[in-house]
């Protein structure tokens, strides 16, 4: 049980340079170890559908409606001449919205929204999204999830 | 002899060579052999050879914690079972229910054993810390066994969490998507750390493969290594809590430092003052064997009887085949996750992070705050009438709001009176 005294003075130059290299090359190996780990688990590549998709000629849709489109989970809105794309993905925790009424509905919460996607009540944070729509070269309607627009942004066809 | 066929059966299997090679100590005909049996047996070693009566009371226990070590074995024998038909795929998973249910031999009874055991296993749980607050067990020297204990009651959550995803139904699929949209709301790392659960941006196969390994591997291995932390620190803190023991004197901790020098110690004089000192008090405590191995035996037998019982009356739950399109309306979680889905409904960070946290960080600090060491060891003791007030307040908060989100809530989340008629849903796209 006789330990020497722990004088800061009694350090002697050995002991400081074994003591540093030790914390040094510990702290290092832990590190390396986390950030090896969490990095691995951090996928480079995805498998996933992508975000741009075509969705038909614009004569496809009628005048004044407002379609569901199920495998990209999107409302394509025709009002005239004029194209939106709203989301249908529910801001709150990703819900799919229901057409209700003038707005939307969404089943998990009940966050409701208006026909501009702005939140009329329930939990969610913000309004729905509106997607980029453009019209590609062979005519057809492109929408672009990567990139979000502000409500009073349409395609003027 | 007078002693029943199986005992002499077994006296005279006990003595012959192979059975002394493989028991060490045959059936315990005395308090010796009744003492080395506890210690000479890799299985029963880990409990004392003398526990205290008080400790065999069901009344105080209960049996809770018990009754979900045993939960946790019977998860662990059909899990395993399970993982020799399933497949992690999300195109196979589902397919792989319906053979469970309709083509493998008893592939029913032990999915649903499973199932059941899962939900058991989450409310014993519970009942259990219950149990250990309206005794004061959480008290020093217990105080960090509490805290192992808050851990493993997450670990218990997240492991139901992670297992419902993998039957790949309405409810896997929704639970998850809600699930990890929650995570995103966790400040500074929610986005990344949602990334990082799923393995992508959607639910699906990376997702199902993520929540796989972390099912049938990773929660187990920590709950495991936990569990026998936890059973460790229970003998070392001196065995279950009991009244009288924060007056007993002769159990104060010697600190180290104070003990002379010049003398080597056995282990048995540097051990903590609160191990159980055989012979201090002789009679209050009795021999483990017989008195509580066999009652834990029982106690074993009773909850496989339930948990089988339970599991050929009663299906487990399967939804359809999962639809990244439509979620069911109302989409509800399991009844342990509705009171936090009834919070998220008013904010999903206030519901679904803050509160929650907080509650975790409560539970945590708890006993490093309720210092106090009177009554430690009863229920309900008036000297506690404060901490129990707070502690039954919360569990009433959690409870309604469990039962709102379970009865009250039909479509779209709305308020719906379960005597009422049935809602109508009027909506579609």
């Amino acid at each position: 049980m006789n330990l020497p005294p722990s004088d800061p003075n009694g350090v002697t130059r050995r002991g400081f340079f074994q003591l540093t290299l030790g914390w040094v090359a510990g702290s290092f190996a832990a590190t390396a170890t986390v950030a090896a780990a969490v990095r691995f688990l951090v996928p480079n590549v995805l498998f996933e559908p992508g975000q741009r998709f075509k969705a038909g000629k614009p004569d496809d849709y009628p005048d004044g409606s407002i379609t569901f489109l199920e495998d990209e989970r999107v409302y394509l809105v025709r009002k005239g001449n004029t194209f939106r794309c709203l989301s249908a993905v529910c801001t709150h925790l990703g819900c799919t919205v229901n057409r209700a009424g003038k707005g939307y509905h969404c089943p998990c919460h009940g966050s409701v929204f208006n026909d501009e996607g702005g939140v009329e009540s329930g939990p969610a944070p913000r309004a729905l999204t509106w997607y980029l729509v453009a019209l590609s070269k062979d005519n057809r309607l492109l929408v672009d999830k990567g990139q979000n627009v502000s409500a009073d942004k349409y395609l003027v066809i | 002899m007078n002693a029943p066929l199986p005992k002499r059966l077994w006296l005279w299997l006990a003595q012959t060579r192979v059975g002394r090679s493989v028991f060490r100590v045959g059936l315990p005909q005395s308090n010796l052999e009744r003492s080395q049996a506890m210690v000479s047996s890799f299985l029963l070693h880990v409990q004392p050879a003398k526990v205290s009566r008080h400790a065999l009371r069901a009344s105080y226990t209960l049996g809770l914690g018990l009754i979900s070590l045993y939960l946790f074995f019977i998860l662990c024998g059909t899990g395993v079972l399970l993982m020799f038909y399933y497949v992690p795929s999300t195109a196979q998973a589902y397919d792989v229910m319906k053979d469970l249910q309709f083509v493998v031999s008893a592939g029913l009874v032990v999915r649903n054993m499973h199932r059941w055991a899962a939900h058991l296993m989450v409310l014993f749980v519970m009942l259990h810390m219950c149990r250990v607050f309206y005794t004061g067990a959480y008290k020093r020297p217990r105080e960090f066994n509490w805290v192992i204990g808050v851990g493993l009651f997450l670990i218990t959550l997240g492991l139901s969490f992670t297992g419902y995803l993998l039957p790949w139904d309405q409810l896997a699929f929704w639970a998850i998507t809600v699930g990890t949209n929650i995570a995103g709301y966790a400040p500074i790392v929610g986005p990344k750390l949602k990334y990082l659960l799923l393995g992508g941006n959607v639910v699906g196969q990376d997702a199902l493969t993520r929540f796989y390994a972390l099912h049938v591997i990773v929660l187990p291995a920590i709950a495991g290594l936990m569990i026998s932390v936890h059973l460790f620190r229970v003998r070392k803190d001196g065995g279950l809590s009991r009244p009288g023991e924060a007056d007993d004197t002769s159990v104060e901790s010697i600190p180290l430092a104070q003990l002379p020098t010049n003398k080597s110690y056995g282990l048995m004089e540097l051990a903590r003052g609160t191990t159980p000192q055989v012979g201090k008090n002789p009679d209050d405590e009795v021999f483990s064997w017989p008195h509580l191995v066999f009652r834990e035996l029982l106690l074993f037998l009773l909850v496989i009887a339930v948990v089988l019982f339970l599991a050929i009356f009663w299906n487990a739950p399967l939804e359809e085949f999962a639809n990244p399109i439509h979620p069911p309306n109302p989409a509800k979680a399991p009844w342990y996750f509705l009171g936090l889905q009834e919070l998220v409904s008013y904010s999903a960070f206030w519901g679904g992070v803050v509160v929650p946290a907080l509650l975790v960080t409560m539970l945590g600090v708890l006993p490093y705050i309720d210092r106090g060491r009177a009554g430690v060891g009863r229920w309900f003791a008036r000297e506690r009438t404060v901490a129990n007030t707070i502690f039954t307040v919360c569990l009433i908060v959690a409870i309604v709001l469990t039962i709102i989100g379970t009865m009250f809530r039909g479509p779209n989340w709305g308020w719906v009176e379960p005597w009422g008629p049935p809602p109508a849903i009027t909506e579609g796209h």
